[in-house]
């Protein structure tokens, strides 16, 4: 069996509204296999940033894990302090951000800023972490890296500035690289560099990464498996292929139908009806119902559980009545 | 497109140059960015004209001086046949009856203090609608065509979600019944699935009202799905101009080929050759000699590095500006000039 690297189970994060407990992320399960590329997509507000966050600890003031564990390897995030979590970020898990703008420090050299997670980690002399800075940038294929080493972020372009980001959280080898929407401030044509860099250094590096986009085409582009997530849940969970060719939940459908296709022409796109709803103010039975053309009474009513259908899991009652159907049978 | 089709804008040389300001006193002009910098094309009467592009190459000042919301440096813009560079303020603010302008950013481009009819209705103030019973007839119209309830309109803008702002923003641009819209990325900031449903509005708004869209992205698949003609741009010049299906079967200029590469495949098991592009975009304010994009180009010839190539219809109303098509270039080619 392939090995697991990251398990998250029933991760519950949220806010707390006068004592009321409000979950962002409700409940949500999935593992991460050594070397894979897992997606996670979603729109906005649907928790995928907040779920990354919560597995490197990183959750915003105000915003606290509710219930449910993150295992590593044989480390559990459930009973980690500040100083714990200091030693696993950078070494073991790290993360890429949307904005490489914002992300960097202005005030310090890019040589400066690799070398202070180098140092951090590890025992190195100061040498020796220039000498491994230096490598990095040589690995994310920066130009002139010996002068860049000595430059400053705003001399840098948005593309060579993610490729800094890259090669600040590679630079101790982590096991999992998340990458939250590393893509999406880019232009088309930098975005294919970048994405091309990812790739190329997850086959040198044997990573794991958990990509997260509201991206489809970057899904396509990037992963091996995909969870689709939606109001703070996961609605379905399969294999890339499987999600493009045969997408089980009417959202993911909808999803899906309503991209523009460059190669086949339509003259209106399908769209889904409606807004996510929000936080705090969730339907109680499925959290798609009020915008699915599919839905019925018992949507309404009971949340539906996760059902495996060739190969996918996907939560939505049409599949679990067929399953019961045949049970009864 | 057939041949009958009236010109409804016709754009000539247009030029936007911004100053950059230096010395003690700030006061010294040390140089210019070329936002744009010699763009020319026309838009027939009810079609959707594209301009697609990366960040900085002009995409969005090309639309906002054709309105004079920024005054063009150099160039004519005929709308009807009338010169919009050469009117004054006051016969510009008449004529943005006929031209209106939806923005990219919901949340920033509509006034937060103010209710939605206000904002909606402002337009005709403007225009000197003093009539109420008028306003309201026109305003509730709108609402019914972009599908926002009258209840809705007492609301402030912060009760609604990106999708039903930019609603608002395509009802304000509607009610002083234009002719042409501009559209500077009315999608980007929104999900896809809400996405889709402002591309369906416009699109059966166009064909409700017969109105010509310029719709200005850097999303190709969306540009590709909306619109009729394309114009690609690149540091603020065009670079190639053609009818949809010709643009995507057959990029002719080897930056929208590229482009057009680099765009995510829609299916895992569909993929395709990728022209990746070496470097950045360069800066507009010191754009390469020549052709600006010839330090990027794979198949940059001698002649590139020296002679800016200018747009030309090759075939068939599809018009390029590379030297790969000229006859200089050609030539240059020929006589084995090192690739």
């Amino acid at each position: 069996m392939v090995q697991r690297v990251l398990e998250v189970d029933k991760l519950k994060v949220g806010i707390r509204d006068d004592g009321r407990k409000i979950s962002i992320v409700n409940g949500i399960s999935f593992h991460l296999h050594k070397g894979e590329t897992l997606g996670i997509v979603g729109e906005s507000g649907c928790g995928k940033s907040m779920t990354s966050l919560s597995l490197m600890g990183l959750l915003p003031p105000g915003v606290e894990r509710h219930d449910g564990d993150v295992r590593l390897g044989d480390l559990r995030f459930k009973d980690f302090t500040k100083k714990d979590w200091r030693k696993i970020r950078g070494k073991k898990i790290s993360m890429i951000f949307q904005e490489p703008m914002s992300s960097l420090n202005p005030v310090y050299t890019i040589g400066e800023q690799i070398m202070e997670m180098i140092l951090s980690h590890e025992k190195v002399s100061k040498k020796a972490a220039r000498a491994r800075a230096l490598e990095m940038l040589k690995l994310v294929g920066i130009p002139r890296p010996e002068q860049v080493l000595d430059e400053y972020p705003y001399q840098l372009s948005g593309g060579m500035r993610q490729r800094v980001m890259i090669a600040i959280a590679l630079s101790c080898n982590p096991e999992v690289l998340i990458a939250d929407e590393p893509t999406t401030a880019l232009d088309v044509t930098i975005q294919a560099q970048i994405l091309e860099l990812m790739k190329d250094i997850q086959n040198k590096l044997h990573m794991s990464i958990v990509l997260i986009t509201h991206d489809l085409g970057v899904v396509a582009e990037m992963c091996d498996r995909v969870i689709v997530m939606y109001a703070g849940e996961v609605v379905e969970e399969s294999s890339v292929v499987e999600l493009f060719d045969h997408p089980k939940h009417p959202y993911t459908k909808g999803l899906i139908a309503s991209l523009p296709d460059v190669e086949e022409q339509r003259e209106y796109l399908s769209s889904i009806p409606g807004v996510v709803p929000a936080p705090g103010n969730m339907p109680s039975g499925c959290r798609f119902a009020p915008r699915c053309s599919l839905a019925h009474d018992r949507c309404i009513e009971t949340p539906p559980q996760f059902t495996t259908e060739s190969g996918s899991q996907v939560k939505c009652w049409l599949f679990e009545e067929k399953e019961s159907e045949v049970a009864a049978t | 497109m057939t041949k009958e089709q009236k010109v409804l804008l016709k754009v000539e040389n247009l030029k936007k140059h911004f100053p950059v300001k230096g010395g003690i006193f700030g006061n010294k002009t040390l140089q210019h960015v070329k936002a744009v910098d010699g763009v020319s094309f026309e838009v027939m009467e009810g079609e959707t004209f594209g301009i697609v592009g990366e960040s900085g190459c002009g995409k969005s000042t090309t639309g906002r001086t054709i309105l004079r919301l920024l005054e063009p440096t150099e160039g004519n813009i005929y709308f009807q046949g009338r010169n919009l560079a050469e009117l004054n303020n006051s016969g510009m603010r008449k004529l943005r009856k006929d031209i209106q302008i939806v923005f990219q950013d919901p949340f920033a481009s509509l006034n937060p203090r103010m209710k939605i009819q206000d904002i909606i209705e402002e337009p005709l103030i403007n225009f000197g609608v003093t009539d109420r019973k008028e306003r309201e007839r026109r305003l509730l119209e709108v609402a019914d065509q972009v599908g926002l309830t009258p209840a809705q309109l007492t609301r402030f803008p912060h009760e609604f979600s990106g999708g039903q702002r930019q609603r608002i923003g395509i009802a304000r641009a509607l009610i002083s019944k234009p002719k042409l819209i501009i559209a500077d990325e009315p999608v980007s900031a929104l999900d896809v699935s809400i996405q889709s449903q402002v591309l369906n509005l416009m699109r059966d708004l166009q064909k409700e009202l017969g109105l010509t869209y310029i719709f200005i992205s850097h999303d190709l698949s969306v540009v590709k799905h909306f619109c009729d003609r394309i114009g690609v741009m690149y540091l603020g010049k065009m670079v190639e101009i053609a009818e949809k299906s010709r643009l995507y079967d057959k990029p002719m200029h080897p930056y929208a080929e590229a482009l057009l590469s680099a765009l995510p495949s829609p299916h895992p098991l569909k993929k395709k050759k990728r022209i990746i592009l070496k470097g950045d975009v360069p800066s507009p304010s010191n754009p390469p000699s020549g052709c600006t994009f010839h330090p990027r180009c794979a198949s940059c010839m001698d002649i590139c590095k020296t002679d800016q190539p200018t747009l030309q219809v090759v075939e068939d109303q599809h018009a390029v500006s590379c030297h790969l098509y000229t006859e200089a270039g050609k030539h240059s080619f020929a006589a084995g000039e090192p690739v």
